[in-house]
């Protein structure tokens, strides 16, 4: 510390050498001073030197030795000038000036051993930092592995927690003091649990005892219930046996309580929708309509065998059928085509048990309806059978085909043609199989009329709504009805079945009475005589001129291309399945043609005229008002012509009614002047011949008065 | 009671004929008769909007006037809709027929003479005088008023048109187109269904049977014939300086004053018995030509046809 103390003197000292400027008054002073620094002679010490030293001081010092410099060679300099003998003088401050110089020298070292430890110790504290943070990570990882394990530790599962054990106050309540030990586990919750365990161990073991118990009294039971059964088993046999033996007494009788038995045996097999129908079909024929009959028709071994699967719609379904398709089919090798018959039998397959309706009707033509299901596309067909009383001779050649299968059935309800499956799915169904659209299989499966589907409850979504509301014989509680059922599931259902049975057996009904009837009237038009009722004769002069001379049968594409015809197929009241018919009418050289147009429905839906005429020249409604008013006669104004409810010679009388209509046309055609010829002369009684605008002709009868008037 | 789409509903219009239709006072819609005994009322502000829509071609209203006939004349005054054909003349107040509730506000017997005689009523004009007049022969199609009021002219099926004085109720003039060398089609017929006027009541149209004629009134000789081969006019008008004309054919005539067919327009009516110009309101000015079918042609620009309504039977 003294030395220490001694260095700031010095340093003192020197600075205030510096300060004052280095005046010749004592330079000798100075350099004593300078030489007598203690440090200054110990050297390899200057390390220590430089550590020792204030950097600052070493500064100033450094600058006054500079300033010393600068003086001494001033003053070397102006005592040069002087040329003064000074050389002396010049020589001390030489040696003066040296001194500060080496004393510079040596600050500058100094400099440079502080400058190069400043640097060794701030390596020194960047190492020693860099250790710190080393371990500093370390730590970090070691805590958080630390907490990794305690969160294991955590969440660990005791496997004691899967066993469901009776709860805590059961507990204490139900073991003996013995397991529970109160006193020890209402304190510790882990000997708690030991003992709950203990006791649940306990119990579990008693249960188990308990239940091998059961099971063996089970199969006791089990065993002497088969042993009842084999005896009932017997009692079969002898019971079918006794009943063999009462047969011929029910037959005696008149009783056939056995031949219904079998046969609601036999509805047991039965799918559900051909089951609904047979049940509501045998019930409106028990209640209503004695004269149907209803029968069961298949093999009932094939359905019973059928019954122990449910049918999938995917590959490996059909089971029983498919083994022994792959027994046959196993030798030959399967090409394509095979395969997709095999697929199309088994999407079109029936099943093995039908229904079979017979609804006879009072002259003796019969109508036999064969019901069947198709298992994979859950719907309902129907293929047909009729015949007649062989006593009625009804081979029309117009009308061959009205009493062929396909066409006899042709919309009981409109718009069904059952063409195409009721059931949308179906659709998409044969897609799938790569098979065409349900159209093509009709001759195969039967025609799927949706009437089918109702009878057997089945309720598909309609196709188009509109023409179901239009359908103008719809009942309207009945629409209802199916708009409610619309929305539930397709399943078969009674409700279905019962609301429409009354309405489709009764249009069954009608429609083969109107075919036959049809057919017959078609018989008489082609010898040219129109079948008049001896009711409906009053409604028309006694004396018609004009006579039918031919009656044929035409196609759609010949109305098609007649251009009178067109705002008919336009409006949609002639369409490609109704039924087309010529009549031909003639008075003298005047040719009318009529176009006839039959529905499915007719009489029901009165059938339709297109009239043109060829006398002089072509008159169609086109050319001729008169025409179409005379079409509108047949056409509008039918309701006249209907005799009570009966649309039964709606036909024959229309046909009439043309040709009255016809003569009253020819007859009131002529022309005002009498240069032109007059072919056919007036000679009904008419008290006007023009009326209104239209200049319309007195097409209506009177036949009170025996005269024609207009319609007014 | 009938669905749109129904059976009934479809025969109805394929065998109804529109004899007549007239406009309301006010322009924003149209009356039409039909043969069935019904009229309908469509609304033009409707059919015409630039947005239109299908219901729009369809009357938003329709009535039975008489159960069994056609109402063959509708004639229009600021109040009335005069109702005539096959009965009593009937008269419907327009604001009533347009709020839809159409209840008969007068109605005229005609009177009958004899058992087989029931009149019908083919023409109808406003006239505020209580008088009979007798002359012609057979049936009448056509009347119309002269000389504002002072005079009659009367088409009739007997092939005269008769011009009255009706201040001295007598018949100061008988014309006969069918003996007219220039007019006459004696294969056709002599009746005359349709006469017009022109606003200065210097030109008489005659047509029917005989060839479509423009008769000079003072002179009472034809000037002019309109020739329509083998078809009978049924209705024809003075507008501006054009005649139109329709009959038994699908075409509606323009004609020049000076006999020259300008245009034939094709209309759907295979036989037309109603032409008609909405004058009273700018807006809706259209001509709309009806007949033989439930479609009544409107025609905006009237040398084509825009777009058709369409009749319907009263509907539930």
């Amino acid at each position: 510390m003294a030395s220490k103390d001694e260095i700031h003197e010095g340093k003192k000292k020197r600075l205030l050498k510096g300060e004052i400027p280095p005046g010749l008054t004592e330079p000798k002073k100075h350099k004593l001073d300078l030489l007598n620094k203690p440090d200054v002679q110990i050297p390899g010490s200057e390390e220590e030197e430089a550590l020792q030293s204030n950097p600052l001081a070493d500064l100033q010092s450094f600058q006054a030795s500079c300033d010393f410099l600068k003086s001494a060679i001033k003053e070397i300099k102006e005592l040069k000038k002087k040329n003064t003998d000074s050389s002396a003088e010049i020589t001390s401050i030489r040696t003066d000036a040296t001194i500060h110089f080496i004393h510079m020298k040596k600050l500058n070292r100094l400099a440079h051993f502080r400058c190069r430890k400043v640097r060794d110790i701030t390596n020194e504290a960047k190492y020693k930092i860099d250790q710190c943070h080393l371990q500093l990570q370390n730590l970090l990882y070691e805590a958080m592995h630390l907490e990794k394990e305690i969160t294991k530790c955590m969440e660990f599962k005791s496997k004691d927690e899967e066993i469901e054990l009776v709860p805590l106050e059961e507990f204490y309540k139900s073991a003996p003091d013995s397991v529970s030990k109160p006193d020890v586990t209402r304190k510790d919750v882990h000997q708690q649990m030991l003992s709950r365990l203990e006791w649940e161990l306990e119990q579990r073991k008693q249960l188990a005892i308990k239940l091998s118990e059961t099971k063996s009294e089970k199969e006791k039971i089990a065993q002497e219930i088969q042993s009842k059964q084999d005896y009932l088993d017997t009692l079969q046999p002898k019971l079918a046996a006794i009943l063999q033996a009462t047969r011929p007494v029910q037959d005696y009788l008149d009783m056939p309580y056995d031949s219904i038995m079998e046969e609601h045996q036999k509805a047991q097999h039965l799918p559900v929708p051909l089951y609904v129908l047979y049940m509501q079909t045998s019930a409106y024929k028990e209640a209503c309509d004695k004269s149907l009959k209803v029968s069961i028709v298949g093999d009932v071994d094939a359905a019973k065998s059928l019954i122990t699967f449910t049918f999938e719609p995917d590959e490996e379904s059909d089971s029983d059928q498919e083994e022994q398709e792959k027994a046959d089919s196993k030798r030959r090798k399967k090409s394509t085509e095979v395969r997709n018959l095999e697929t199309k039998n088994r999407i079109l397959k029936k099943h093995p048990l039908s229904v079979v309706l017979d609804i006879t009707s009072k002259d003796g033509a019969d109508l036999q309806l064969t019901f069947c299901y198709l298992l994979a596309l859950n719907i309902i067909t129907v293929s047909v059978k009729v015949t007649q009383d062989p006593s009625i001779t009804t081979t029309s050649i117009s009308g061959g085909d009205l009493l062929s299968p396909d066409l006899i059935l042709d919309e009981i309800y409109p718009n069904d043609h059952g063409n195409d499956s009721p059931n949308v799915a179906n659709h998409y169904e044969l897609k799938k199989h790569g098979l065409q659209e349900l159209t093509s299989y009709i001759p195969v499966i039967g025609h799927p009329y949706l009437w089918c589907q109702w009878m057997g409850g089945l309720q598909f979504l309609n196709r188009d709504l509109d023409k179901e509301d239009s359908a103008g014989r719809t009942d309207r509680d009945e629409e209802n009805n199916l708009a409610v059922s619309r929305i539930a599931a397709v399943r078969a259902k009674h409700s279905i079945s019962a609301a429409n049975m009354q309405k489709t057996i009764s249009l069954l009904r009608e429609r083969m009475k109107a075919r036959i009837c049809l057919l017959q009237m078609l018989l008489s038009l082609e010898r040219g005589i129109i079948p008049l009722s001896a009711d409906s004769m009053k409604m028309f002069p006694a004396k018609i001129n004009a006579q039918l001379t031919s009656w044929k049968r035409s196609t759609f594409s010949d109305i098609q291309v007649l251009p009178h015809a067109e705002r008919f197929i336009k409006a949609g009241v002639i369409r490609e399945s109704d039924l087309i018919f010529t009549a031909v009418m003639e008075r003298g050289s005047a040719r009318m043609t009529a176009y006839v147009v039959l529905t499915a429905d007719c009489p029901r839906v009165p059938p339709l005229f297109v009239v043109d005429i060829m006398w002089q020249a072509l008159r169609t409604a086109l050319t001729d008002i008169h025409i179409m008013e005379m079409e509108e006669e047949v056409n509008l104004h039918f309701k006249e012509l209907l005799r009570g409810k009966s649309h039964d010679h709606l036909l024959a009388n229309q046909l009439q009614r043309l040709l009255m209509c016809f003569d009253v046309y020819l007859e009131t055609d002529t022309p005002a002047s009498s240069l032109v010829p007059v072919e056919i002369p007036k000679e009904k009684m008419m008290p006007r011949i023009c009326r209104g605008p239209a200049r319309s002709k007195p097409y209506k009868y009177v036949p009170e008065l025996g005269i024609f008037t207009h319609r007014c | 009671m009938l669905p749109k789409d129904s059976r009934e509903a479809l025969q109805y219009m394929l065998h109804t004929i529109v004899f007549d239709t007239s406009f309301s006072p006010c322009g924003r819609y149209l009356a039409a008769a039909n043969k069935f005994g019904d009229v309908a009322l469509f609304s033009l502000t409707a059919a015409l909007a630039p947005d239109v829509r299908d219901e729009a071609k369809y009357p938003v209203f329709t009535f039975n006037v008489y159960k069994n006939g056609g109402v063959y004349s509708l004639t229009s005054t600021d109040t009335l809709l005069i109702c005539a054909g096959e009965g009593d003349i009937q008269a419907y107040k327009w604001s009533d027929i347009i709020s839809k509730n159409a209840r008969v506000a007068w109605s005229l017997a005609i009177p009958k003479k004899g058992v087989f005689s029931h009149p019908e009523v083919n023409s109808c004009v406003v006239y505020e005088d209580n008088d009979s007049l007798t002359g012609h022969t057979d049936y009448i199609h056509s009347v119309a008023l002269k000389d504002e009021g002072k005079g009659l002219i009367s088409a009739a099926e007997d092939g005269t048109a008769r011009i009255w004085d009706l201040r001295a109720k007598e018949a100061v003039h008988v014309v006969k187109p069918f003996e007219h060398e220039m007019c006459t089609r004696p294969h056709m017929g002599k009746w005359l269904q349709c006469l017009a006027m022109d606003e200065e009541n210097y030109w008489l149209l005659l047509g029917g049977g005989p060839t479509l004629a423009a008769w000079h009134l003072k002179t009472l000789t034809p000037a002019v014939t309109f020739d329509t081969p083998g078809v009978a006019q049924n209705v024809t008008m003075f507008y501006e300086d054009k005649i139109f004309s329709a009959g038994s054919s699908n075409v509606l005539n323009h004609w020049s004053i000076t006999g020259e067919h300008k245009m034939g327009v094709p209309v759907s009516p295979v036989s037309v018995y109603s032409i008609g110009i909405n004058s009273a309101s700018k807006s809706n000015k259209v001509m709309v030509v009806a007949g033989s079918c439930e479609k009544l042609d409107v025609c905006t620009n009237f040398g084509y046809r825009a777009f058709s309504l369409t009749f319907l039977p009263p509907l539930a």
